[in-house]
């Protein structure tokens, strides 16, 4: 029995563990070394520099600012998602009629809701440049200019860019956890809703005192995804922001600041370096989601 | 008459109810109607700009087009290949997302409920994953591909500018993320069915997959989900690891060419028709399959 | 040594079965590192074939398919090399991005061998000379020319191309279109109000003046997502005040260098261009979108170089009639005279030293460097050419013809700057700071500090290689 399970553990893990050796440690290992030395990219032989790399970026203005938009990220995108989100979510599911029923058309919302999820992040990306354009051919500044506003720069204005890159990742990630949420709601027994109705409970008190608290791991779970997410922006940074990541550094994230210096400086040591310091930085909050989601082990 | 009691009463407290939540009900559907014109509208007009010209693209926002020009989705369809990278995102995010579901579930289960020396290690390697900046890896993945290319018989498939090769790497990409919560998600099942097989002669991996696989199915659902928007999504790697085979590229990887085209051959009206492609399958595709996934969800979520 | 720590670490990470081959293979990039084989051992030199090339290695060409587009290539440059050596294989290739697709193939050590590294995704050239990757085009330049044996395919071109395609005083990019700046606008536009090019600064700003109080367009505009359209204004007007060593004092980095008074004094004109002729939101419109407002009359000037009327081909009325001015003179104790442009060889191209056939690369450049193919290149893609005497014969469209009346008057005063190749990082911090200077965020003398901050911190970075002018 010992023996056979034992090799059945093996068995089982062999395949992922090789894959996952190969593909993502083994190349992060060389990552970790690379930052270490003076590597530019095209070369064969990198020098090792010991820890200038890591010295230089003490006294990067830009990488700090960037760090500084990721903790920005961190703390609003999983505030506002899950914010909106939960509203949405009580309101389709326990504000219309019936209590638990949710309102009319509640079906068709969730579905509209979840459409910018499915949508790829480059696609996003494009389609909101047109949003926030500054001219009379953006979205939103076409009504303002016809009003006799002042256009605003939504991306050229380095006091408002950062936010606008937030409500699209917030106008991306609320279809999603409307669902999610929707679908805790939808399991709390409809007692509850009716107890607490008897007992005098209006629609913020009933949200308050039976969904709020019996939603809560799920909003934990969300939390985790979100923030990993927040620490993953990319692609809408990079694709839809002037300078990638302008203007003037304003909505720039960690991620770009990598990419940057490794693909466009070709200073693969000094990103490498960046990265490290991203990985340590992250590592924290994995820790953190790590401990949220602890279970009770079972054992055969 | 006891019976005839109780539900008037609730009929009552229905009513009762209702009556409070009234002013809320039309705030509702107003909020409700708001963000859906936020997220219908920048969608709905990328369709009609497809069907404008150039020189209603730059002008007013909503104009509406004087005409519909459906070149623009030839245009589109035959230059820009939209056509085949759609089918190669597909290939490329089934082949993925399978391998990662299967050896993503059965390594998470193998961690989650047996222990062994190395147990803890394992999984923390797996996990730590999660809080890897894949830039940081592009390069030197480039040339791990590069040099599993160079194996005997099977390299053809698996090295650079192959799907072969983007799947294994999607998948191993996926691992952290799928056995971070696979192994939470096979935590919580209960194991009396299990042990119950096992008394009666199952093999470890007979009642993997024929009794804990089935068992978990909300959760492999939602993971499920989850790694096919990630995959579909994904432009990082294709970017760097099917660089010069035109062909074989994935969606993103055309749209953002053909976004940065636009840069230089300012062909705007292609580019939303080639977005609209990008996005009407998306939305088909999800609007056939909304109630599974949102079932997925509703599992995933409470475990 | 080194790439023996990196197969270490590949060792212990990977698993025992499938290490072989990707230690073998991991061999590989650091092979090519050392010694560059391929690039002295060049064939036979004959006079039909002066560098030597194989004709049985392919020729794999590599095209930055951007403004120019391929088709120069597939349907000028690569006939005329294949009628030379028709049994040469060339395999043709274009992509936008040429540093994805083919920085890691330099770093595999087997790159093609001919590569248009040009374009916002170009690769590092400071980085690629630094690590010996690209061929010495010196016996391109010492080769007969194509057209005629007599004479060095040298004498055939524009000396400053050889010029800024040297590093440390190797000759190891082609630059083979010339592009000049200046100030475009439509003549039908100019004639119809009856506006003047401006000669002097102060007439540059009347002119703006007028142009806003007829109310018809804006003034000015600029590329506002990339401020490298409006911080080439600035140094271009900098070194017109101060005379060419003020953008080399920038180039080489000099401390101090963008203290200097012209410098303070063009940024602070443009400074006041940008506070009150500026098109309603230029910060937040790409070149794209500018040009299309310009064309469309919303705005009646943008600075831009000479590829402007090509790009815009599509979108053009007519009769808008392109033309370009030079930046008029700021004062009358300007060092430079009126007439001084911003003149720079352009669209490189290179040929890496550790490609399998770098001759083929080279004779490929030779083809291009030919009457026929510079002329020929020059009407498709409507630009001008570093090689002397292509457009003759040749009609040219009213903007590149106004391109070339200015270059031809501008004669020995013409002036560039090296940095934004030299180092891409110096290049995007003075375009971020030059939009906010722009845009009124920032004042002349916090541009300054910045763009100076950026230099030292560049010049004391031991990873970056320093080049000189």
């Amino acid at each position: 029995m010992n023996y056979g399970r034992m090799r059945f553990v093996t068995g089982f893990l062999a395949i992922p563990v090789a894959l996952y050796v190969i593909y993502v440690i083994a190349p992060y290992a060389q990552a970790f070394y690379i930052a270490f030395t003076d590597w530019r990219g095209v070369n064969a032989n990198p020098r090792l520099v010991g820890l200038e790399n890591f010295q230089r970026l003490f006294d990067d203005n830009v990488f700090w600012k960037a760090v500084g938009h990721n903790l920005i990220l961190l703390i609003l995108m999983p505030l506002l998602t899950i914010g909106i989100a939960l509203f949405f979510a009580f309101l389709l599911n326990a504000g219309g009629r019936g209590g638990t029923g949710g309102v009319w058309g509640s079906k068709f919302y969730r579905v509209v809701f979840f459409f910018p999820q499915v949508l790829a992040v480059a696609v996003v990306a494009v389609l909101f440049q047109q949003v926030f354009r500054p001219d009379r051919s953006g979205m939103l500044n076409a009504p303002l200019i016809a009003l006799g506003f002042e256009p605003v720069g939504f991306l050229s204005d380095t006091d408002i860019a950062l936010w606008a890159i937030l409500g699209v990742l917030v106008w991306q990630a609320v279809g999603f956890y409307v669902v999610l949420f929707s679908a805790g709601i939808s399991s709390i027994p409809r007692d509850m809703f009716e107890a607490a109705a008897i007992d005098g409970a209006g629609g913020v008190q009933l949200f308050l005192r039976v969904t709020l608290p019996l939603l809560w791991d799920t909003i934990q779970v969300g939390w985790v995804y979100l923030g990993i997410a927040a620490l993953d922006v990319f692609a809408i940074v990079w694709v839809m922001t002037a300078e990638h990541g302008g203007p003037d550094h304003s909505t720039t994230v960690m991620a770009a600041e990598i990419y940057r210096n490794a693909f466009q400086y070709f200073k693969f040591g000094y990103a490498s370096a960046m990265g490290v310091v991203l990985f340590f930085f992250t590592i924290g909050f994995a820790a953190l989601a790590l401990r949220l989601s602890r279970r009770e082990r079972i054992e055969f | 008459m006891a019976d005839a009691v109780i539900p008037r009463s609730r009929a009552y407290a229905r009513a009762e109810r209702r009556r409070r939540l009234g002013p809320l009900s039309v705030l509702t559907h107003v909020t409700l109607v708001v963000w859906t014109i936020l997220v219908a509208v920048p969608i709905v007009w990328t369709f009609l700009a497809s069907v404008k010209s150039e020189d209603e693209i730059f002008g007013d926002a909503w104009s509406l087009p004087a005409s519909l020009r459906f070149d623009n989705w030839a245009r589109a369809w035959e230059q820009a290949h939209v056509g085949q990278y759609m089918i190669n995102s597909i290939v490329v995010v089934a082949g993925g997302t399978f391998g990662t579901m299967l050896f993503g579930s059965m390594a998470a289960y193998v961690l989650a409920r047996y222990r062994f020396r190395g147990n803890r290690a394992v999984y923390l390697l797996f996990v730590s994953g999660l809080a890897f900046p894949v830039y940081l890896a592009l390069t030197p993945l480039f040339f791990v591909v590069q040099n599993m290319g160079a194996i005997p018989v099977i390299g053809p498939f698996i090295g650079l500018n192959t799907h072969g090769g983007l799947i294994l790497v999607y998948i191993a990409y996926s691992l952290p993320f799928t056995v971070f919560f696979l192994a939470a998600f096979f935590r919580t099942l209960p194991g009396a069915v299990a042990e119950a097989a096992f008394v009666d002669g199952a093999s470890h991996t007979r009642v993997f997959f024929r009794i804990m696989l089935p068992m978990a199915k909300p959760g492999i659902i939602s993971v499920t989900i989850f790694n096919v928007l990630g995959q579909w999504n994904q432009y990082q790697l294709p970017l760097v690891l099917l660089t010069s085979d035109k062909e074989k590229w994935v969606l993103t990887q055309g749209i953002a060419d053909i976004s940065t085209a636009a840069g230089y051959d300012a062909d705007w009206s292609a580019l939303f028709a080639a977005l609209s492609m990008a996005i009407l399958p998306m939305l088909i595709v999800y609007t056939l399959f909304q109630s599974q996934i949102q079932k997925g969800l509703t599992a995933g979520a409470l475990k | 040594m080194t790439h023996l720590s990196r197969r270490e670490l590949l060792r212990s990470a990977a698993l025992a079965g499938l290490a072989l081959p990707v230690l073998s293979a991991c061999a590989s990039p650091a092979g090519g590192g050392g010694a560059s084989p391929a690039a002295p051992a060049a064939g036979a030199t004959s006079a039909a074939n002066p560098l030597g090339l194989a004709e049985s290695k392919p020729l794999e060409v590599w095209i930055f398919d951007g403004g120019f587009g391929d088709s120069y290539a597939t349907g000028i440059h690569e006939p005329l090399v294949k009628a030379k050596f028709p049994k040469l294989e060339i395999k043709h290739n274009a992509t936008k991005e040429i540093a994805k697709t083919l920085q890691p193939r330099f770093a595999g050590g087997n790159p093609p061998e001919f590569v248009n590294n040009s374009g916002a995704n170009a690769m590092d050239f400071g980085a690629l000379v630094q690590d010996g990757q690209l061929a010495d085009l010196t016996p391109l330049y010492d080769a007969p020319s194509w057209d005629d044996p007599g004479v060095k395919v040298r004498d055939t071109i524009d000396p400053t191309a050889i010029e800024l395609g040297s590093y440390d005083g190797k000759p190891y990019v082609l630059n083979y279109a010339n592009t000049v700046w200046g100030v475009w606008y439509s003549q039908k536009l100019f004639e119809a109000e009856g506006w003047q090019p401006p000669k002097t600064w102060a007439e540059f700003l009347q002119l703006c003046e007028t142009i806003k109080k007829s109310g018809k367009t804006a003034p000015f505009t600029y590329a506002g997502k990339h401020p490298f359209y409006i911080y080439e204004a600035i140094l271009t007007l900098a070194a017109k005040i101060g005379g060419k060593d003020v953008l080399k004092n920038i180039d080489n980095l000099e401390d101090g260098a963008w203290q200097a008074e012209p410098v303070k004094q063009a940024a602070t004109a443009f400074a006041e261009l940008g506070a009150k002729y500026l098109l309603q939101g230029t910060a937040g419109l790409d070149h794209v979108q500018t040009q299309t407002a310009h064309n469309k009359g919303q705005v009646a000037m943008l600075p831009c170089g000479s590829w402007l009327e090509n790009e815009q081909k599509d979108s053009t009325p007519a009769d808008f009639g392109y033309a370009m001015f030079a930046l008029p003179d700021f004062g009358s104790s300007d060092a430079l005279p009126y007439g001084t442009l911003h003149v720079q060889p352009g669209e490189e191209y290179i040929v890496p030293a550790r490609s399998a056939n770098p001759q083929a690369g080279l004779e490929y450049m030779r083809a291009m460097l030919s009457k026929e193919g510079a002329g020929k290149f020059m009407e498709l893609v409507s630009t001008l050419t570093v090689v002397k005497g292509a457009g003759e014969g040749r009609t040219l469209k009213p903007g590149l013809q106004s391109a070339s009346t200015a270059l031809d008057a501008a004669g020995d005063n013409a002036v560039w700057f090296l940095f934004r190749k030299w180092y891409a990082e110096m290049h995007d911090e003075v375009a971020a700071a030059s939009g906010q200077l722009m845009n009124g965020k920032l004042t002349v003398d916090q541009w300054i500090e910045r763009a100076q901050k950026k230099a030292g911190s560049i010049k004391s970075d031991s990873s970056v290689k320093k080049f000189k002018r």
